[in-house]
């Protein structure tokens, strides 16, 4: 590490916030969503939400389990609809599913009956998604950072569930969409796996350029892969504390063991999840 | 990028010790083979002494070796010998096979009505478990008035008799399709039929092959019982020409080709379910 960061975390956000105030790639205002409960009455999931995604920027949720984090991700999804407040992507009202999104879920959720190949390339074959050369070579392309190369045809259950979350990435990637969004996508996963999948997501990240939002309960992997942690307040669901990760790029895991920065933020987050 | 040999050592090992399961089920498949085999040598025993020891005359319960003769009789003459099987046994296979294909499609047919939309459900269920708890086979009079002793009422009783296990099969089987690949599909802006193509009629596939191969034998069920109600051909004639000069022998031979017939054909069943749907039972993520 040769940059020195001593400074607290909240200090960082006025200064960096000044220079990006451009129009979000993701706008969502004044979200308000609620789910009827089978007894009848309903439950406030999200209260008056407000969140402003860059483009080009690695944000974590982070929260309480049932806080409203998968709720907003599906809204962001177009999975669901909200009941009050407006989101939008790059402008444009979010009612439905878009193919600038590209979903990675909490289990791999790879079709068995198709090969690797085949499955990465159901998004440009449904939909009316066309297939042009150019993003048939990307996604050759990003089979190989995942590290899917000679993998291609083989089916899921021949492949671990490491390579099968790598290749559910790049299906979510396959229609080159500018969103992606992650539903804690290693939770399944061992804390070693994990940690290997992080350091490759960041890799992918960094060398697409994509804006992402993943949700996950580990604040260890929020402040290795975000620019910017969401911290989210239990049932109803609202945004308690954005926290900036000031961190240089590309991170690794065991330059994060002790570094200032990273252990004033994981006792921050600790302490707004408390 | 050293975590990807790691990654392949291990699928040496996943090799490796698929290759010793396959060993462990083809050792037990012979097992089984053999306890089979065995099993079939003591029935066939007790059969032989029982008869000898209790004097049963051959009119009620032909000997074993009889029973031999009398297959072999029917085996032991060229294809197109009305003295042998080949002739029933094909015009009962053309017929059941021809009702199947027909009850089969459209149980799937039906079924995939029912599972992709709600009313059409509402609407066929009540009938369905109507049909279903009703003894089709005593509807066969019905169908031999309507479609006359040919083969017509006979390919009509086997596709009646393969419909039902074939809608049941392929509506349940649509219904438990995972959430999460529909969502998946939805994500991607899929069209329904793209849904129903790609997703819900692949998952249903275990099931659907669960229902062919009850209907298959169904098939041949009902192809029989049309035979029984006065037909020229097939092996429900061979059956009641048999029983009609008492040549009980005669019959337990014609049973047991139609059973060795039931057999081979789930056989084939299973065996093109393997081949298709090669990616069920394994490990799920």
């Amino acid at each position: 590490m040769t940059i020195a960061i001593e400074a607290p975390a909240g200090a960082m956000i006025a200064g960096e916030q000044a220079q990006s105030r451009r129009s979000p790639l993701i706008a969502v205002k004044d979200v308000v969503k609620v789910y009827p409960t089978v007894a009848g009455d309903a439950v406030l999931a999200l209260d008056h939400v407000n969140l402003d995604i860059e483009s080009g920027e690695f944000v974590c949720l982070v929260g309480p389990s049932g806080c409203g984090k998968t709720t907003l991700l599906r809204l962001l999804a177009g999975l669901d609809t909200s009941d009050a407040g407006t989101s939008s992507l790059a402008g444009k009202a979010l009612n439905g599913p878009s193919p600038e999104v590209g979903v990675v879920f909490q289990q791999a959720n790879l079709l068995p009956w198709f090969t690797v190949m085949q499955n990465v390339l159901l998004p440009l074959s449904v939909g009316g998604a066309r297939k042009s050369e150019q993003l048939i070579t990307q996604i050759q392309a990003l089979l190989r950072v995942a590290g899917l190369e000679g993998f291609e045809n083989k089916y899921p259950y021949e492949l671990s569930g490491g390579m099968q979350q790598r290749a559910s990435i790049v299906r979510a990637l396959a229609r080159d969409p500018k969103l992606l969004l992650m539903d804690e996508p290693f939770g399944a996963l061992d804390a070693l796996t994990r940690e290997r999948m992080n350091a490759e997501l960041q890799r992918i990240w960094m060398a697409s350029g994509k804006t992402v939002v993943l949700i996950t309960h580990s604040i260890e992997e929020a402040i290795f892969l975000g620019d910017r942690i969401v911290v989210m307040s239990p049932r109803p669901g609202r945004i308690v504390r954005e926290l900036k990760v000031d961190l240089p790029r590309p991170r690794v895991s065991t330059e994060m063991l002790g570094n200032p920065v990273h252990t004033a933020l994981a006792r921050e987050i600790r302490m707004l999840l408390e | 990028m050293t975590d990807i040999r790691t990654e392949s050592n291990a699928m040496d090992l996943i090799a490796s010790s698929s290759a010793a399961a396959k060993n462990r089920r083809r050792n037990e498949r012979i097992r089984n083979i053999g306890i089979g085999f065995a099993g079939f040598l003591t029935l066939v025993l007790v059969w032989k002494l029982s008869v000898n020891y209790f004097n049963v005359p051959s009119y009620i319960l032909p000997a074993p070796e009889q029973v031999v003769v009398a297959l072999w009789s029917g085996l032991a003459v060229p294809v197109t010998s009305p003295l042998g099987w080949y002739l029933p046994l094909w015009s009962t296979m053309a017929n059941a096979l021809a009702g199947f294909l027909i009850g089969a499609l459209l149980g799937l047919f039906f079924g995939s009505l029912m599972a992709e939309f709600r009313p059409v459900e509402t609407a066929l269920m009540p009938y369905a478990f109507a049909l279903q708890s009703l003894p089709k086979v005593a509807i066969a009079p019905l169908i031999v008035i309507w479609c006359g002793f040919g083969d017509g009422s006979k390919v009509a009783m086997a596709a009646l008799l393969a419909f039902f296990p074939m809608m049941v099969n392929s509506f349940a089987g649509m219904r438990a399709a995972e959430v999460e690949r529909i969502e998946l599909m939805k994500v991607l802006s899929a069209s329904r039929l793209e849904t129903y193509r790609l997703v819900k009629l692949p998952s249903a596939a275990p099931y659907i092959f669960a229902g062919l191969d009850m209907g298959i034998v169904y098939a041949l069920l009902g192809t029989i019982v049309a035979e029984f109600l006065g037909a020229q051909e097939g092996m429900g004639v061979a059956i009641t020409k048999a029983q009609a000069v008492t040549d009980v022998a005669g019959v337990f031979a014609a049973l047991v080709v139609l059973g060795v017939t039931g057999i081979l054909l789930h056989l084939i069943v299973r065996w093109v379910e393997r081949s298709i749907v090669h990616w069920a039972d394994r490990g799920k993520h």
